[in-house]
Protein backbone atom coordinates (compact mmCIF):
# COMPACT_ATOMS: atom_id res chain seq x y z
CA UNK A 1 0.00 0.00 0.00
CA UNK A 2 1.02 3.58 -0.34
CA UNK A 3 2.52 5.10 2.75
CA UNK A 4 0.24 7.64 4.31
CA UNK A 5 -0.03 9.54 7.55
CA UNK A 6 -1.84 6.72 9.24
CA UNK A 7 0.82 4.26 8.48
CA UNK A 8 3.23 5.00 11.28
CA UNK A 9 0.33 4.58 13.67
CA UNK A 10 -0.50 1.17 12.24
CA UNK A 11 3.09 0.04 12.50
CA UNK A 12 3.02 0.99 16.18
CA UNK A 13 -0.13 -1.04 16.58
CA UNK A 14 1.54 -4.24 15.39
CA UNK A 15 3.20 -4.89 18.75
CA UNK A 16 0.00 -4.13 20.66
CA UNK A 17 -1.91 -6.44 18.35
CA UNK A 18 0.67 -9.19 18.81
CA UNK A 19 0.10 -9.31 22.58
CA UNK A 20 -3.69 -8.88 22.26
CA UNK A 21 -3.69 -5.47 23.91
CA UNK A 22 -5.98 -3.78 21.36
CA UNK A 23 -9.65 -3.20 22.08
CA UNK A 24 -12.03 -4.66 19.49
CA UNK A 25 -12.47 -1.55 17.34
CA UNK A 26 -8.73 -0.93 17.01
CA UNK A 27 -8.10 -4.62 16.45
CA UNK A 28 -10.56 -4.74 13.59
CA UNK A 29 -9.12 -1.59 12.02
CA UNK A 30 -5.63 -3.04 12.22
CA UNK A 31 -6.72 -6.35 10.68
CA UNK A 32 -8.37 -4.47 7.85
CA UNK A 33 -5.16 -2.56 7.30
CA UNK A 34 -3.08 -5.77 7.43
CA UNK A 35 -4.84 -7.17 4.41
CA UNK A 36 -3.31 -4.56 2.17
CA UNK A 37 -0.06 -3.73 3.91
CA UNK A 38 2.97 -5.97 3.58
CA UNK A 39 5.07 -3.74 5.79
CA UNK A 40 2.78 -4.17 8.77
CA UNK A 41 2.32 -7.87 8.05
CA UNK A 42 6.10 -8.32 8.15
CA UNK A 43 6.31 -6.28 11.33
CA UNK A 44 3.68 -8.46 12.96
CA UNK A 45 5.47 -11.61 11.79
CA UNK A 46 8.67 -10.37 13.33
CA UNK A 47 7.02 -10.79 16.74
CA UNK A 48 6.07 -14.43 16.18
CA UNK A 49 8.96 -15.77 18.21
CA UNK A 50 8.32 -13.35 21.04
CA UNK A 51 4.68 -14.39 21.14
CA UNK A 52 5.69 -18.05 21.00
CA UNK A 53 7.95 -17.37 23.99
CA UNK A 54 5.01 -15.95 25.93
CA UNK A 55 2.90 -18.98 25.08
CA UNK A 56 5.66 -21.40 25.97
CA UNK A 57 7.54 -19.65 28.75
CA UNK A 58 5.17 -20.28 31.64
CA UNK A 59 5.93 -22.51 34.64
CA UNK A 60 5.51 -26.08 33.43
CA UNK A 61 3.28 -28.34 35.47
CA UNK A 62 2.05 -31.85 34.86
CA UNK A 63 -1.66 -32.22 34.20
CA UNK A 64 -3.49 -34.80 36.33
CA UNK A 65 -3.48 -38.29 34.83
CA UNK A 66 -7.27 -38.36 34.86
CA UNK A 67 -7.23 -35.63 32.26
CA UNK A 68 -5.39 -37.81 29.77
CA UNK A 69 -7.96 -40.56 30.25
CA UNK A 70 -10.79 -38.14 29.61
CA UNK A 71 -9.19 -36.91 26.40
CA UNK A 72 -7.74 -40.01 24.79
CA UNK A 73 -10.02 -42.77 26.12
CA UNK A 74 -11.89 -44.46 23.27
CA UNK A 75 -15.62 -43.97 23.21
CA UNK A 76 -15.46 -40.44 24.51
CA UNK A 77 -14.72 -38.78 21.22
CA UNK A 78 -18.34 -38.56 20.21
CA UNK A 79 -19.23 -36.63 23.32
CA UNK A 80 -17.31 -33.45 22.91
CA UNK A 81 -18.04 -32.25 26.39
CA UNK A 82 -17.08 -35.27 28.50
CA UNK A 83 -15.63 -33.91 31.67
CA UNK A 84 -13.21 -35.30 34.20
CA UNK A 85 -14.90 -36.69 37.27
CA UNK A 86 -14.07 -34.55 40.22
CA UNK A 87 -14.35 -36.16 43.61
CA UNK A 88 -11.94 -33.86 45.31
CA UNK A 89 -13.31 -30.48 46.16
CA UNK A 90 -12.50 -27.59 43.88
CA UNK A 91 -10.69 -25.96 46.74
CA UNK A 92 -8.38 -28.82 47.48
CA UNK A 93 -7.64 -29.48 43.83
CA UNK A 94 -6.76 -25.86 43.15
CA UNK A 95 -4.70 -25.64 46.28
CA UNK A 96 -2.81 -28.78 45.46
CA UNK A 97 -2.05 -27.60 41.95
CA UNK A 98 -0.78 -24.30 43.26
CA UNK A 99 1.34 -26.10 45.81
CA UNK A 100 2.67 -28.45 43.18
CA UNK A 101 3.64 -25.53 41.02
CA UNK A 102 5.48 -23.82 43.83
CA UNK A 103 7.29 -26.94 44.82
CA UNK A 104 8.20 -27.76 41.25
CA UNK A 105 9.58 -24.30 40.74
CA UNK A 106 11.66 -24.65 43.85
CA UNK A 107 13.29 -27.69 42.39
CA UNK A 108 12.63 -29.83 45.42
CA UNK A 109 12.87 -32.97 43.40
CA UNK A 110 11.72 -35.33 46.06
CA UNK A 111 8.58 -33.41 46.83
CA UNK A 112 7.83 -33.04 43.16
CA UNK A 113 8.17 -36.75 42.62
CA UNK A 114 5.88 -37.43 45.57
CA UNK A 115 3.32 -35.01 44.23
CA UNK A 116 3.47 -36.40 40.72
CA UNK A 117 2.75 -39.85 42.06
CA UNK A 118 -0.15 -38.49 44.05
CA UNK A 119 -1.59 -36.62 41.13
CA UNK A 120 -1.30 -39.68 38.94
CA UNK A 121 -2.92 -41.89 41.53
CA UNK A 122 -6.40 -42.33 42.76
CA UNK A 123 -8.49 -39.41 43.84
CA UNK A 124 -8.38 -40.54 47.47
CA UNK A 125 -4.68 -39.93 47.29
CA UNK A 126 -5.42 -36.26 46.96
CA UNK A 127 -6.81 -36.24 50.43
CA UNK A 128 -3.73 -37.71 52.06
CA UNK A 129 -1.45 -35.57 49.95
CA UNK A 130 -3.39 -32.59 51.13
CA UNK A 131 -2.82 -33.50 54.74
CA UNK A 132 0.90 -33.88 54.12
CA UNK A 133 0.97 -30.62 52.27
CA UNK A 134 -0.85 -28.91 55.06
CA UNK A 135 2.07 -29.82 57.27
CA UNK A 136 4.45 -28.09 54.91
CA UNK A 137 2.26 -25.05 54.56
CA UNK A 138 4.65 -22.86 56.46
CA UNK A 139 7.52 -23.83 54.24
CA UNK A 140 5.42 -23.09 51.17
CA UNK A 141 4.45 -19.77 52.61
CA UNK A 142 8.07 -18.76 52.80
CA UNK A 143 8.68 -20.13 49.35
CA UNK A 144 5.87 -17.99 47.99
CA UNK A 145 8.02 -14.96 48.51
CA UNK A 146 10.78 -16.03 46.21
CA UNK A 147 9.13 -18.27 43.68
CA UNK A 148 7.28 -17.20 40.64
CA UNK A 149 7.70 -13.59 41.55
CA UNK A 150 6.28 -12.40 38.30
CA UNK A 151 3.02 -14.28 38.78
CA UNK A 152 2.66 -13.10 42.35
CA UNK A 153 3.11 -9.51 41.27
CA UNK A 154 0.50 -9.88 38.58
CA UNK A 155 -1.86 -11.45 41.10
CA UNK A 156 -1.51 -8.35 43.26
CA UNK A 157 -2.05 -6.05 40.32
CA UNK A 158 -5.22 -7.89 39.34
CA UNK A 159 -6.62 -7.78 42.87
CA UNK A 160 -10.06 -6.16 43.13
CA UNK A 161 -8.96 -4.33 46.27
CA UNK A 162 -5.82 -2.86 44.73
CA UNK A 163 -4.49 0.32 46.34
CA UNK A 164 -1.57 2.37 45.09
CA UNK A 165 0.86 4.35 47.19
CA UNK A 166 3.48 6.63 45.62
CA UNK A 167 6.63 7.22 47.64
CA UNK A 168 8.58 10.45 47.33
CA UNK A 169 12.30 11.11 47.61
CA UNK A 170 13.84 12.16 50.91
CA UNK A 171 17.00 14.28 51.35
CA UNK A 172 19.29 11.26 51.51
CA UNK A 173 18.12 10.03 48.12
CA UNK A 174 16.86 13.09 46.26
CA UNK A 175 16.36 11.30 42.94
CA UNK A 176 14.73 8.18 44.32
CA UNK A 177 11.14 7.35 43.55
CA UNK A 178 8.98 4.47 44.66
CA UNK A 179 5.58 2.99 44.06
CA UNK A 180 3.67 0.29 45.89
CA UNK A 181 0.60 -1.69 44.94
CA UNK A 182 -1.14 -3.27 47.89
CA UNK A 183 -3.92 -5.79 48.13
CA UNK A 184 -5.08 -7.03 51.49
CA UNK A 185 -5.74 -10.46 50.07
CA UNK A 186 -2.73 -10.83 47.82
CA UNK A 187 0.16 -8.85 49.19
CA UNK A 188 2.39 -5.98 48.22
CA UNK A 189 4.32 -5.21 45.05
CA UNK A 190 7.00 -2.61 45.63
CA UNK A 191 9.16 -0.88 43.05
CA UNK A 192 11.72 1.84 43.53
CA UNK A 193 14.55 3.36 41.55
CA UNK A 194 17.60 5.56 42.05
CA UNK A 195 18.26 4.33 45.57
CA UNK A 196 21.88 4.75 46.68
CA UNK A 197 24.06 1.75 47.44
CA UNK A 198 24.19 1.11 51.18
CA UNK A 199 27.32 0.31 53.16
CA UNK A 200 28.01 -3.39 53.80
CA UNK A 201 25.81 -4.87 56.50
CA UNK A 202 22.92 -2.49 55.80
CA UNK A 203 19.79 -3.23 53.81
CA UNK A 204 16.65 -1.40 52.75
CA UNK A 205 13.53 -2.25 54.71
CA UNK A 206 10.03 -1.50 53.46
CA UNK A 207 7.43 -0.40 56.05
CA UNK A 208 3.68 -0.43 55.88
CA UNK A 209 2.57 2.25 58.31
CA UNK A 210 -0.80 1.68 59.92
CA UNK A 211 -2.62 3.84 62.45
CA UNK A 212 -1.15 1.60 65.17
CA UNK A 213 2.46 1.19 64.16
CA UNK A 214 4.84 0.55 61.29
CA UNK A 215 4.79 -3.06 60.13
CA UNK A 216 7.74 -4.49 58.27
CA UNK A 217 6.88 -5.70 54.77
CA UNK A 218 10.39 -7.04 54.32
CA UNK A 219 13.88 -6.17 53.23
CA UNK A 220 15.25 -5.73 49.73
CA UNK A 221 18.53 -4.89 48.09
CA UNK A 222 18.67 -2.75 44.97
CA UNK A 223 20.49 -3.81 41.82
CA UNK A 224 23.47 -1.82 40.56
CA UNK A 225 21.17 0.82 39.10
CA UNK A 226 19.48 1.36 42.44
CA UNK A 227 16.30 -0.41 41.38
CA UNK A 228 14.20 -2.58 43.65
CA UNK A 229 11.33 -4.74 42.47
CA UNK A 230 9.92 -6.94 45.17
CA UNK A 231 6.87 -8.88 46.16
CA UNK A 232 6.01 -9.05 49.86
CA UNK A 233 3.35 -11.25 51.37
CA UNK A 234 1.65 -9.05 53.95
CA UNK A 235 -0.62 -10.42 56.69
CA UNK A 236 -4.24 -10.09 55.54
CA UNK A 237 -5.39 -8.89 58.96
CA UNK A 238 -3.28 -5.73 59.16
CA UNK A 239 -5.13 -2.41 59.30
CA UNK A 240 -5.23 -0.47 56.03
CA UNK A 241 -1.92 1.34 55.49
CA UNK A 242 -1.95 5.08 55.97
CA UNK A 243 1.56 5.47 54.62
CA UNK A 244 4.66 3.60 53.54
CA UNK A 245 8.33 4.24 54.11
CA UNK A 246 11.70 2.82 53.19
CA UNK A 247 14.57 3.00 55.68
CA UNK A 248 18.04 1.51 55.94
CA UNK A 249 18.43 -1.09 58.64
CA UNK A 250 20.91 -3.77 59.66
CA UNK A 251 21.08 -6.83 57.40
CA UNK A 252 17.99 -8.97 57.96
CA UNK A 253 15.85 -6.03 59.07
CA UNK A 254 14.38 -5.03 62.41
CA UNK A 255 10.87 -5.24 63.95
CA UNK A 256 10.50 -1.46 63.88
CA UNK A 257 12.34 1.26 61.97
CA UNK A 258 15.49 2.81 63.38
CA UNK A 259 17.42 3.98 60.33
CA UNK A 260 17.32 6.89 57.92
CA UNK A 261 14.32 7.41 55.67
CA UNK A 262 14.88 7.18 51.92
CA UNK A 263 11.32 7.13 50.60
CA UNK A 264 8.03 8.13 52.19
CA UNK A 265 4.51 8.24 50.82
CA UNK A 266 1.02 8.59 52.18
CA UNK A 267 -1.89 6.41 51.12
CA UNK A 268 -3.98 9.30 49.87
CA UNK B 1 8.04 -33.25 18.60
CA UNK B 2 9.31 -31.86 15.31
CA UNK B 3 7.03 -29.97 12.99
CA UNK B 4 7.06 -32.91 10.55
CA UNK B 5 6.18 -35.39 13.27
CA UNK B 6 3.39 -33.06 14.39
CA UNK B 7 2.04 -32.93 10.87
CA UNK B 8 2.06 -36.68 10.47
CA UNK B 9 0.36 -37.12 13.84
CA UNK B 10 -2.35 -34.67 12.84
CA UNK B 11 -2.74 -36.51 9.53
CA UNK B 12 -3.28 -39.77 11.44
CA UNK B 13 -5.78 -38.04 13.70
CA UNK B 14 -7.60 -36.86 10.61
CA UNK B 15 -7.83 -40.50 9.57
CA UNK B 16 -9.50 -41.33 12.89
CA UNK B 17 -6.49 -42.88 14.61
CA UNK B 18 -7.10 -42.75 18.39
CA UNK B 19 -3.49 -43.67 19.14
CA UNK B 20 -2.37 -40.57 17.26
CA UNK B 21 -4.51 -38.43 19.52
CA UNK B 22 -2.90 -40.05 22.56
CA UNK B 23 0.55 -39.31 21.13
CA UNK B 24 -0.48 -35.78 20.36
CA UNK B 25 -1.69 -35.29 23.92
CA UNK B 26 1.41 -36.90 25.39
CA UNK B 27 3.61 -34.47 23.48
CA UNK B 28 1.66 -31.28 24.00
CA UNK B 29 -0.69 -31.83 26.93
CA UNK B 30 1.73 -30.49 29.49
CA UNK B 31 2.44 -27.29 27.58
CA UNK B 32 -1.25 -26.70 26.92
CA UNK B 33 -2.20 -27.41 30.54
CA UNK B 34 0.59 -25.21 31.90
CA UNK B 35 -0.50 -22.25 29.78
CA UNK B 36 -4.16 -22.70 30.71
CA UNK B 37 -3.23 -22.95 34.37
CA UNK B 38 -1.00 -19.88 34.14
CA UNK B 39 -3.91 -17.86 32.82
CA UNK B 40 -6.73 -19.28 34.94
CA UNK B 41 -4.85 -20.29 38.12
CA UNK B 42 -7.42 -22.97 38.71
CA UNK B 43 -6.95 -26.65 38.09
CA UNK B 44 -10.53 -27.42 37.20
CA UNK B 45 -10.87 -24.55 34.74
CA UNK B 46 -7.50 -25.40 33.21
CA UNK B 47 -8.54 -29.03 32.73
CA UNK B 48 -11.69 -28.00 30.93
CA UNK B 49 -9.76 -25.74 28.59
CA UNK B 50 -7.32 -28.57 27.80
CA UNK B 51 -10.21 -30.87 26.98
CA UNK B 52 -11.81 -28.26 24.76
CA UNK B 53 -8.56 -27.61 22.93
CA UNK B 54 -7.78 -31.27 22.24
CA UNK B 55 -11.35 -31.99 21.32
CA UNK B 56 -11.20 -29.19 18.80
CA UNK B 57 -7.83 -30.38 17.50
CA UNK B 58 -9.31 -33.83 16.93
CA UNK B 59 -12.41 -32.48 15.26
CA UNK B 60 -10.55 -30.11 12.99
CA UNK B 61 -7.56 -32.30 12.19
CA UNK B 62 -9.01 -33.06 8.78
CA UNK B 63 -9.08 -29.40 7.91
CA UNK B 64 -5.47 -28.94 8.88
CA UNK B 65 -3.25 -27.98 5.98
CA UNK B 66 0.34 -29.05 6.61
CA UNK B 67 1.61 -26.09 4.66
CA UNK B 68 -0.17 -23.83 7.10
CA UNK B 69 2.70 -23.88 9.57
CA UNK B 70 3.33 -24.89 13.13
CA UNK B 71 0.78 -27.13 14.81
CA UNK B 72 2.08 -26.10 18.20
CA UNK B 73 1.60 -22.41 17.45
CA UNK B 74 -1.99 -23.12 16.55
CA UNK B 75 -2.60 -25.29 19.59
CA UNK B 76 -1.09 -22.78 22.01
CA UNK B 77 -2.79 -19.76 20.44
CA UNK B 78 -6.10 -21.56 20.71
CA UNK B 79 -5.37 -22.38 24.35
CA UNK B 80 -4.57 -18.79 25.21
CA UNK B 81 -7.67 -17.55 23.49
CA UNK B 82 -10.00 -20.04 25.21
CA UNK B 83 -8.43 -19.49 28.62
CA UNK B 84 -8.54 -15.70 28.40
CA UNK B 85 -12.18 -15.84 27.25
CA UNK B 86 -12.99 -17.85 30.33
CA UNK B 87 -11.02 -15.48 32.53
CA UNK B 88 -12.98 -12.52 31.16
CA UNK B 89 -16.26 -14.30 31.75
CA UNK B 90 -15.18 -15.10 35.27
CA UNK B 91 -14.39 -11.43 35.81
CA UNK B 92 -17.95 -10.90 34.55
CA UNK B 93 -16.92 -8.16 32.28
CA UNK B 94 -19.21 -7.55 29.35
CA UNK B 95 -18.26 -10.09 26.74
CA UNK B 96 -16.50 -8.84 23.70
CA UNK B 97 -18.81 -8.68 20.72
CA UNK B 98 -16.07 -10.19 18.60
CA UNK B 99 -15.85 -13.96 18.31
CA UNK B 100 -12.90 -15.80 19.78
CA UNK B 101 -9.56 -14.60 18.53
CA UNK B 102 -9.55 -15.11 14.76
CA UNK B 103 -5.87 -15.98 14.96
CA UNK B 104 -6.84 -19.16 16.74
CA UNK B 105 -8.63 -20.37 13.63
CA UNK B 106 -7.03 -23.45 12.19
CA UNK B 107 -7.00 -22.02 8.69
CA UNK B 108 -4.88 -19.12 9.84
CA UNK B 109 -1.99 -18.10 7.66
CA UNK B 110 1.27 -19.98 7.55
CA UNK B 111 3.91 -19.66 10.21
CA UNK B 112 7.37 -19.12 8.76
CA UNK B 113 10.03 -21.75 9.36
CA UNK B 114 11.93 -19.63 11.86
CA UNK B 115 8.86 -19.27 14.07
CA UNK B 116 8.55 -23.05 14.12
CA UNK B 117 12.06 -23.35 15.46
CA UNK B 118 11.22 -21.67 18.72
CA UNK B 119 8.94 -24.51 19.72
CA UNK B 120 11.98 -26.75 19.87
CA UNK B 121 13.85 -24.35 22.16
CA UNK B 122 13.89 -25.46 25.77
CA UNK B 123 11.36 -23.83 28.03
CA UNK B 124 13.99 -22.64 30.47
CA UNK B 125 15.79 -20.81 27.67
CA UNK B 126 12.58 -19.10 26.66
CA UNK B 127 11.96 -18.16 30.27
CA UNK B 128 15.49 -16.84 30.61
CA UNK B 129 14.80 -14.52 27.68
CA UNK B 130 11.59 -13.32 29.35
CA UNK B 131 13.49 -12.77 32.58
CA UNK B 132 15.78 -10.27 30.89
CA UNK B 133 12.89 -7.86 30.33
CA UNK B 134 12.69 -4.94 32.74
CA UNK B 135 9.97 -5.59 35.30
CA UNK B 136 7.57 -2.88 34.18
CA UNK B 137 7.74 -3.95 30.53
CA UNK B 138 7.19 -7.57 31.35
CA UNK B 139 4.38 -6.80 33.76
CA UNK B 140 2.59 -4.67 31.18
CA UNK B 141 2.91 -7.33 28.49
CA UNK B 142 1.71 -10.01 30.91
CA UNK B 143 -1.35 -8.00 31.89
CA UNK B 144 -2.36 -7.97 28.23
CA UNK B 145 -1.28 -11.43 27.20
CA UNK B 146 -2.23 -13.55 30.21
CA UNK B 147 -4.90 -11.42 31.88
CA UNK B 148 -6.67 -10.29 28.73
CA UNK B 149 -6.60 -6.57 29.49
CA UNK B 150 -6.57 -3.97 26.72
CA UNK B 151 -4.04 -1.16 26.68
CA UNK B 152 -6.51 1.29 28.18
CA UNK B 153 -7.58 -1.16 30.89
CA UNK B 154 -3.93 -1.59 31.83
CA UNK B 155 -3.44 2.19 31.91
CA UNK B 156 -6.43 2.52 34.18
CA UNK B 157 -5.26 -0.24 36.49
CA UNK B 158 -1.74 1.10 36.85
CA UNK B 159 -2.91 4.72 36.85
CA UNK B 160 -0.50 5.62 34.10
CA UNK B 161 -0.95 7.42 30.79
CA UNK B 162 -2.08 5.30 27.85
CA UNK B 163 0.95 6.43 25.85
CA UNK B 164 3.28 5.08 28.52
CA UNK B 165 1.58 1.70 28.42
CA UNK B 166 1.74 1.50 24.62
CA UNK B 167 5.40 2.46 24.56
CA UNK B 168 6.22 -0.04 27.27
CA UNK B 169 4.55 -2.90 25.43
CA UNK B 170 6.31 -2.03 22.21
CA UNK B 171 9.71 -1.63 23.85
CA UNK B 172 9.33 -4.86 25.76
CA UNK B 173 8.36 -6.77 22.67
CA UNK B 174 11.22 -5.28 20.63
CA UNK B 175 13.61 -6.30 23.37
CA UNK B 176 12.19 -9.80 23.48
CA UNK B 177 12.42 -10.07 19.69
CA UNK B 178 16.06 -9.09 19.86
CA UNK B 179 16.82 -11.54 22.70
CA UNK B 180 15.20 -14.39 20.86
CA UNK B 181 16.83 -13.69 17.53
CA UNK B 182 19.69 -16.05 18.34
CA UNK B 183 17.74 -18.92 19.87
Amino acid sequence: MAMNDDHAVFLELASLYAVHALPDDERRAFEEHLRSCDVCARELRSFDRAVAALLRGVPQIDPPASLRDAIVAPGQRAGATARVARNASRWSAGWLAAAAMLIGALGLARYTATLRRDLAGLRQELQSALIRLDQTEQRLDAATRSVNASQLRIAVLMAPDLARIDLAAQPLAPRAVGRAFWSRARGLVFTASALPTLPPGRTYQVWVITTDRPISAGTADPDDRGTITAFFATPPDIPAPVAMAVTDEPQGGLPSPTGNRYLVGSAH
Amino acid sequence: MTADADHSTVARMAAGDQAALAEFYDHHGRAVYSLAFRILRDQRDAEEIVQDVFTQAWRESRRYNTRRGSVMAWLMTLTRSRAVDRLRRRRSRPQSAAPADPRADISDSAAPADEQLIWTVRVDEVRAALDTLPFVQRMTIELAFYEGLTHSEIAERLEEPLGTIKTRIRQGLLKLRERLAGT
